[in-house]
């Protein structure tokens, strides 16, 4: 629980009240990780309008190919990222009180959601292979295959993330906030693409 | 106290946010009339989820409520401008 001279910031695990609406002072996490991850939003808004503008243009191809989608696994993925998060957000919250099993325990549940919206995704992915709908069979599985693909690696980087977490919770010298509201900052980071990406490929029409 | 109020403020999000991705369901699974017709309702209404969802996750699991204002700013302004021009190029 102690940390001395390990922190950049809300080096205590009491220090901050987080969800207080009115506090506004401090930044959750690293400055560097908010760079990244304000960038990385930019990067997949280009992304999501460029797949638009192509929809609007291959309007039909893209209603189309977009009910070969499982609109199920979709679902699914969404509810179990969700999870994902809020047992992140649980854990933080845990790490701030100083309660390092709790929050170890928390982001254990958020990583092994992260592991099965994998597997739903490569199941899926498999599923749509096997029925002919591969990157090449049109533009809208190009942007289907690329889009998910690209976030599927971030969601790998964010269990490997997860469990820099974990490492960090698990070591009573460490335990640093910052360092914990950072991994987690990213890992939400994965959920919020999804709720979009999940909007435009799987449900929009 | 002060923590238990933020747990359940986060499971309170979170559960919401499950219940509007399964009204997003039940509206990406409306035929209406034709199977897989372009629905202009249909896509307002997912991408408002959507919207919401985002600002949801933005705001209460990153932090950025109690962030400070640049970041607030950045964040809502990217959120708005995403949705405007998603919304933008729907019908072009």
């Amino acid at each position: 629980m102690t940390d001395a001279g390990n922190t950049t910031r809300r080096d205590a695990p009491l220090a901050a009240p987080g969800d207080g609406a009115t506090h506004g002072l401090g930044l959750p996490g690293d400055v560097n990780m908010w760079v990244f991850v304000l960038g990385d939003l930019v990067i997949f808004s280009v992304y999501f309008i460029i797949f638009m503008v192509y929809r609007a243009h291959e309007r039909t191809l893209f209603l189309e190919s977009q009910r070969h989608l499982s609109l199920g696994s979709g679902v699914v993925n969404t509810l179990v990222l969700l999870a994902s998060s809020r047992f992140v957000a649980l854990a933080v919250q845990a790490a701030r009180a100083g309660n390092p099993d709790r929050a170890m325990r928390l982001t254990i549940y958020g990583g092994l959601c992260g592991l099965l919206f994998m597997l739903i995704k490569i199941y899926e992915w498999s599923s749509a292979i096997s029925h002919g709908f591969t990157l090449q069979r049109n533009d809208f599985f190009m942007f289907y295959y690329a889009l998910t693909g690209v976030h599927l690696f971030h969601v790998l980087l964010g269990v490997i993330i997860l469990v820099i977490m974990l490492r960090e919770l698990r070591n009573p010298h460490l335990r640093r906030v910052s360092v914990v509201e950072t991994c987690a900052i990213y890992w939400h980071m994965v959920d919020l693409l999804w709720v979009v990406i999940f909007a435009l490929i799987y449900v929009m029409r | 106290m002060v923590n238990s109020t933020i747990y359940m403020r986060i499971t309170r999000i979170w559960i919401f946010l499950s219940a509007i991705t399964i009204l997003s369901w039940a509206l990406g699974s409306a035929r209406g009339g034709k199977e897989f017709s372009p629905s202009i309702p249909i896509t307002v209404g997912v991408l408002a989820i959507a919207f919401v969802k985002a600002r949801f996750i933005i705001w209460d699991f990153m932090g950025v409520r109690a962030a400070p204002t640049w970041l607030r700013l950045f964040t809502d302004t990217w959120l708005a401008t995403l949705a405007t021009v998603i919304l933008a190029l729907y019908p072009y």
